[in-house]
């Protein structure tokens, strides 16, 4: 036996899938989260699978430990190292307010509070002169006055750091050796970008999650191990690639957006195994959704992430998943404001007391309580039949809280519930123009990949109000974050920011720094995964002088051909914009490489349930559709009694264990060779 | 709920086409930002973006917008179109522009552009205009950047004006006035560059109202408008009803006009009525001969409507309801209401302070939306020249943030910029070396700026720039006599000072004007604390021991002005500040 098994520790549950590589077999848990101690969550969910982990070969792992330590405030107590004269970068931030009209607003305070941050006086001015090195003597002294003050971690970023890191590496070192039990973070270790209050705030936020991912990490790896695994533990990056524990007790922040990105990676895959290269990801849950884009397979990383929201949270350069989330899942609770408007969220009723239909003390009116009015959930079938539902109470609390107060009195209450329906859908589809319109990208160009446990309701009308015609919706929806973590390969990506001019010196600059960046990764890589052929993919951002927007070329090899790169360049400015100028300058703005080593991993048709033999047994229920398709007598199937081929058209409804899929009339839906659910969106 | 007696499009559909709406705008937003060519577009978000109906009315506008353009500069544009061609002369594929002082009352590099909404192919039914605006870095006049200078006296001064002309004409590009444009800044590149931006922002704002109007109907989605502001407008009301009906007054200062040296009164009537209220401007000195002037749509409106939003319904989208319950008033000829020929160039530079007098009238009656002053000030320091490295003329505009003011149950926050900024963020000082030959020493929070309290302000900061190159500084500061005050006991905020720090020379004062400086020469900016809420002899000592061990307060003044005592380990001596604050508390 030879076992791979994925672990996602999310908000609720704690989810497992495991692969077994000689029979074939794939088996799914779930424990809840605890919060007490996250070790036990997992181990409660590796016992729960039956996975021995004598025979596993591989094991990854999610958790959501870094960003709840950033938003919950209980990381390390930390010091921060800057340049003379930038002790107040971190909390100086950039001036904005996001709330203009707020007489009160202020940001989350600083990561690392003001008596804890300290000066050296060095400089590297903006265009690379080294105009002061940092005085050992200086830095010795400093390092007494840290070791005094009894901190666990400190953070070091100086201004200019991107162009020239070697004040701060010197400044770490030295800090390393005099306070050797301290955990010490320099700023240009993480991120290579320009832009020194996000450089300053991740060097921060690294160093206060940093003592306590350690912790978590060995003990992890201390409980494995006494349950049996000998081999290699690997944690998911926001990056979608999976990285060492090595490099996670070095670079925690890399872990930030650790469990939503494991459902991108899965989606890449479908999509690449489907011919599906571009498909919009869509997750979602009990409080939000999520989504993102993914092209050719891969989907885009962005920077800054903001910790805590754009509003008021705190920025993190580095490679994460580019992902926009809004308040709307299964237990977004529907309201009326004293306007009388509707509304839907941002609150959430979550898993307790949940929705009222739970009947666990919900009052609240939820999203749920609307699908079970309108029938697109069954009372019966929520958690496979393991919680009854109570359409009364959710009919009840619907109508009062927002049937009366909006006036429509007069109407049935399916009516309300189609309509709080609309609302939540409309804010969905304003997250997918959030991450596709807004980056420039055309919805209808892609297929919707769709999962989590309240996703799949939602499928295909989201599709049509987007017009994209094409819905793919995995096996295991409810489990399919642990899915794509299986799937992760280990990655590692570099940015470097260098604004240059396009020209022959440019050329060499940039090689020096490809050479420089990718043989850091090829050793990285190959001292983390055994054996590993490491593959490297170079791009580069340009753009015409002075604009923000830049574009990504993805280039073959190193490049050495001006006339070349300003030919790409054009060709997508001509495309994305209508035009172009040929004689503008174009600057380059900074270099990427990414580097990949395969790890081992199951195959995409071995992923899905097996399929109950004989005649599928069809139920009928009476669903609502709202306007003019008014209730329908919808078949309801069970998802594991459909084979590849099967083909129906809609309406009709999917249920299997943690997720129902609703397919609108006019809709075509089949079952695919690799167990998914295709919808194509009729006319 | 007295709004939904009106409604005659039911509420859901309500709700979806006012999502769409909002999102619209917020799109287009985003756009420009990826597209723009200038750091002032794409950082400091110097624009706007919007949607109005066929009289003007604002029905939703960008959530990152800058708030002095909330006041409906877009809509002040398109009604002097409508004014001037008529209706029945603006066609589909029309792309019209503006910058005339004399009806939208701002400096001329505010160019607003829009484009009519047709809901049918005949062009007869005029649903809307989709209008962007877009800072222009440059628009000519006697200084770099147009608007830097201090000393202007007309409005002819500080570039050319385009009075609403069509740069496209049934979507036939008028090359004539693009020659004009690019001949008229001194950076050509950036500026069509930015106008590039402007248009595409323009155009697909115009296809994504159609569409929302194609799908819902012109008739419903005109009826759910009419509900969104009726709803907003009865969100204004109940916050109106709820502050005390009666007559307040403040009255501040600004230092001087830039050139006559003396003090301009900001005297600010409000009259609360049920709900309604009337924000009276006649107390306001009269049109200055130096720049800081705006016209009465692009000053006093703009100063009026934040302050009633920050008062009122600070979350509410904003739109033309919002503002229905605010009337006001204000005679000609004062510097908020300044003639057409006036020089406008710093025209923005007035509002923080007078929305913090408006605010500061209302707060003394309604302790629940009560603030210290907030240092008010823009602080612009403008640094242009020739740079040595590429041989081309560079400019980088920066402003200072400072202190705001405490409020009855906290300190006040910042540094952020003004009443007047919103989601505006700075150029890192990465980016401000790399382009430009200037090394920032260093930007810090100036200790015990803040104004003392039991609440305290905010606090201002330090910044100190050196030039590597020969250049010169343009600098526009105020609040620096009329100082952020405190309230209730509390006391004023250090005020903003700026200066010059020659290599080999003294050091000398500059709040306005356009100074030179050598290479090695210094720039200094202080921006001012915010005022402070309370006594500050009722401040928890164990807080005036914590500003103290972050270096906020200085130990000194920890005792001077809180009477809190520390001891040798920075803890709270209890007994000797018990001692110090029962002399003072008699």
């Amino acid at each position: 036996m030879a076992l791979i098994f994925a672990v996602d520790t999310g908000g609720t549950f704690t989810d497992i899938a495991a692969f077994d590589l000689d029979t074939g077999d794939v088996s799914y848990a779930k424990a809840l989260t605890t919060y007490g101690d996250l070790v036990d969550g997992v181990m409660q969910c590796v016992e729960e699978a039956g996975a021995d982990l004598c025979d596993a070969l591989l094991a990854k792992h999610g958790t959501t430990l870094v960003i709840n330590t950033l938003l919950q405030r209980n990381g390390a107590r930390a010091a921060l190292v800057t340049t003379k004269g930038f002790r107040d970068t971190l909390e100086l931030g950039r001036g904005n307010r996001t709330s203009p009209f707020r007489i009160d607003y202020r940001r989350t305070p600083p990561l690392i509070p003001r008596e804890l941050r300290f000066e050296i006086d060095e400089r590297i001015h903006g265009r690379g002169d080294d105009l002061r090195a940092p005085d050992p003597a200086e830095v010795d002294a400093l390092a007494d006055r840290i070791a005094a003050l009894g901190v666990d971690a400190v953070a070091i970023s100086f201004v200019n750091g991107y162009l020239d890191d070697s004040h701060e590496a010197f400044v770490a070192a030295r800090l390393r050796e005099r306070l050797p039990d301290t955990y010490i973070t320099a700023g240009t270790e993480l991120t290579r970008e320009w832009y020194e209050y996000e450089r300053c705030c991740t060097a921060a936020a690294n160093a206060v999650a940093g003592p306590r991912m350690s912790t978590y990490t060995r003990r992890l790896e201390n409980r494995l191990a006494e349950a049996g695994f000998g081999r290699t533990l690997y944690m998911m990056g926001s990056n979608g690639g999976v990285l060492s524990v090595d490099r996670t007790l070095r670079e925690p922040i890399s872990l930030i957006e650790s469990g939503p990105v494991g459902g991108c990676i899965g989606a890449g895959a479908y999509g690449e195994a489907l011919g599906l290269p571009n498909l919009i990801a869509f997750d979602m849950g009990g409080t939000t959704a999520k989504c993102a884009v993914i092209r050719d397979g891969q989907f885009n990383l962005h920077s800054p992430y903001f910790v805590g929201g754009y509003g008021a949270g705190f920025p993190i350069r580095g490679s994460v998943v580019d992902i926009v989330e809004v308040g709307a899942g299964g237990g977004s609770i529907a309201w009326v404001d004293d306007a009388g408007r509707l509304n839907v969220g941002p609150r959430s009723a979550g898993s307790d007391p949940g929705p009222v239909a739970f009947g666990r003390g919900g009052t609240e009116p939820t999203v749920t309580d609307a699908n079970l009015i309108v029938g697109r959930i069954g009372a019966d079938v929520f958690l496979g039949g393991g919680l009854d539902l109570d359409l009364d109470a959710a009919r009840a609390a619907v109508s009062d809280k927002v049937t009366a107060p909006l006036g429509l009195d007069e109407q049935p209450v399916e009516t309300t519930a189609d309509g709080i329906l609309q609302i939540a859908t409309v804010s969905m589809t304003n997250a997918i123009r959030q991450i596709t319109v807004e980056r420039g990208y055309d919805p209808r160009d892609f297929g919707l990949f769709v999962f989590g446990g309240s996703g799949p309701i939602y499928a295909a009308a989201l599709a049509r109000e987007l017009s994209i015609s094409e819905v793919v919706i995995p096996p295991e929806p409810g489990n399919f974050s642990a899915v794509g973590m299986l799937l992760a390969d280990a990655r590692l990506d570099s940015a470097r920011t260098m604004v240059l001019d396009l020209d022959a010196q440019a050329l060499a600059q940039m090689a020096s720094a490809f050479e420089e960046t990718g043989r850091y990764a090829v050793e990285t890589l190959g001292r983390e995964v055994e054996g590993a052929d490491v593959t490297l993919s170079r791009s580069i951002d340009m753009r015409y002088r002075g604009q923000k927007h830049t574009f990504t070329v993805p280039l073959d090899g190193i490049p050495d051909d001006i006339g070349a790169l300003r030919i790409a360049f054009e060709t997508y400015y001509r495309n994305r914009f209508g035009h172009s100028d040929g004689t503008a300058p174009i600057e380059i703005v900074g270099i990427h490489v990414s580097a990949y080593a395969r790890t081992a991993k199951p195959d995409l048709a071995r992923l899905r349930r097996p399929v109950i033999e004989g005649p599928a047994e069809v139920r009928h229920r009476p669903v609502y559709f709202g306007g003019d398709g008014g209730w329908v007598d919808a078949p309801v199937y069970r998802r594991d009694a459909l084979p590849s081929g099967f083909e129906a058209e809609g309406p009709l409804v999917i249920e299997e264990y943690g997720s129902t899929t609703v397919v609108g009339a006019g809709d075509l839906c089949r079952i695919g060779d690799l167990g998914e659910i295709r919808i194509s969106i009729g006319d | 709920m007295d709004g939904t007696a009106k409604i005659s499009v039911d509420p859901i559909t309500l709700e979806i086409i006012r999502h769409g709406l909002v999102a619209i705008p917020n799109e287009i937003d985003a756009n420009i930002t990826r597209t723009a060519f200038s750091p002032l577009v794409y950082e400091y978000k110097d624009f706007a973006t919007g949607l109005v109906d066929p009289e003007g009315r604002l029905i939703a506008q960008g959530s990152g917008s800058i708030p002095i353009f909330v006041a409906n500069a877009l809509g002040n544009a398109v009604r002097d179109g409508l004014d001037i061609y008529g209706a029945e002369h603006i066609h589909a594929g029309d792309i019209i522009i503006s910058n005339h002082a004399g009806t939208l009352g701002q400096h001329l590099n505010n160019v607003v552009m829009y484009s009519p909404i047709f809901a049918d192919e005949n062009e007869a039914d005029l649903f809307g205009f989709m209008c962007v605006l877009v800072h222009w870095i440059d628009i000519g006049g006697g200084a770099v950047g147009s608007c830097s200078a201090t000393d202007t006296t007309d409005i002819f001064q500080e570039g050319i004006q385009y009075r609403t002309v069509k740069l496209w004409n049934r979507g036939v590009r008028n090359d004539e006035l693009y020659r004009i444009v690019e001949y008229n800044t001194r950076f050509p590149a950036m500026v069509l560059g930015d106008l590039d931006a402007q248009l595409a922002g323009t155009l697909a704002g115009h296809d994504k109202v159609r569409a929302l109007v194609d799908r819902y109907g012109a008739k419903t989605v005109r009826a759910a408008i009419e509900a969104i502001w009726d709803q907003s407008e009865a969100v204004a009301r109940d916050a109106v009803r709820a502050l005390p009906d009666g007559v307040w007054r403040a009255e501040s200062f600004l230092d001087d006009d830039g050139i006559d040296g003396s003090p301009v009164p900001v005297g600010i009537e409000v009259r609360i009525d049920g709900d309604r209220m009337r924000i009276d401007f006649s107390g306001l000195g009269k049109e200055l001969r130096g720049p800081l002037n705006s016209g009465v749509l692009g000053g006093a409106y703009p100063a009026a409507r934040i302050a009633f939003k920050i008062l009122t319904a600070p979350d509410e989208p904003a739109n033309e309801g919002c503002f229905r319950p605010l009337e006001i008033v204000i005679p000609d000829g004062t510097f908020l209401s300044a003639g057409p020929t006036a020089p406008m160039g710093l025209y923005s530079a007035t509002l923080p302070t007078v929305i913090d007098t408006i605010v500061r009238a209302v707060g003394a009656a309604a302790p629940q939306v009560a603030a210290g002053g907030h240092h008010g000030s823009f602080c612009a320091h403008w640094f242009f020249g020739k740079d040595p490295a590429t041989g081309e003329l560079f400019q980088q505009l920066d402003t200072g943030h400072g202190g705001w003011g405490a409020t009855a149950g906290s300190d006040g926050s910042g540094p952020f910029k003004t009443m007047a900024h919103g989601d505006t963020l700075d150029v890192p000082v990465e980016v401000q070396e790399a382009l430009n030959p200037l090394l920032v020493e260093s930007i810090a929070l100036r200790t015990d700026s803040a104004g003392d309290g039991a609440s305290r302000g905010g606090l201002g900061t330090e910044k100190v720039v050196r030039a590597m190159a020969d250049c010169q500084v343009s600098v526009q500061i105020d609040r620096t006599k009329c100082t952020p005050w405190g309230l209730d006991g509390g006391v004023d905020g250090e005020p903003g000072d700026a200066f010059a720090e020659p290599v080999d020379g003294d050091a000398w004062r500059v709040l306005k004007g356009t100074i030179s400086l050598k290479q090695g020469d210094r720039f200094r900016l202080k921006t001012g604390g915010g005022g402070g809420f309370g006594r500050p002899v009722d401040r928890d000592p164990a807080r005036v021991a914590a500003d103290v061990a972050g270096g906020y307060i200085s130990r000194s003044r920890a005792e001077a002005v809180y009477g809190v005592i520390l001891d040798e380990k920075g803890g709270v001596d209890v007994g000797a500040t018990d001692a110090a604050r029962a002399a003072w508390r008699l």
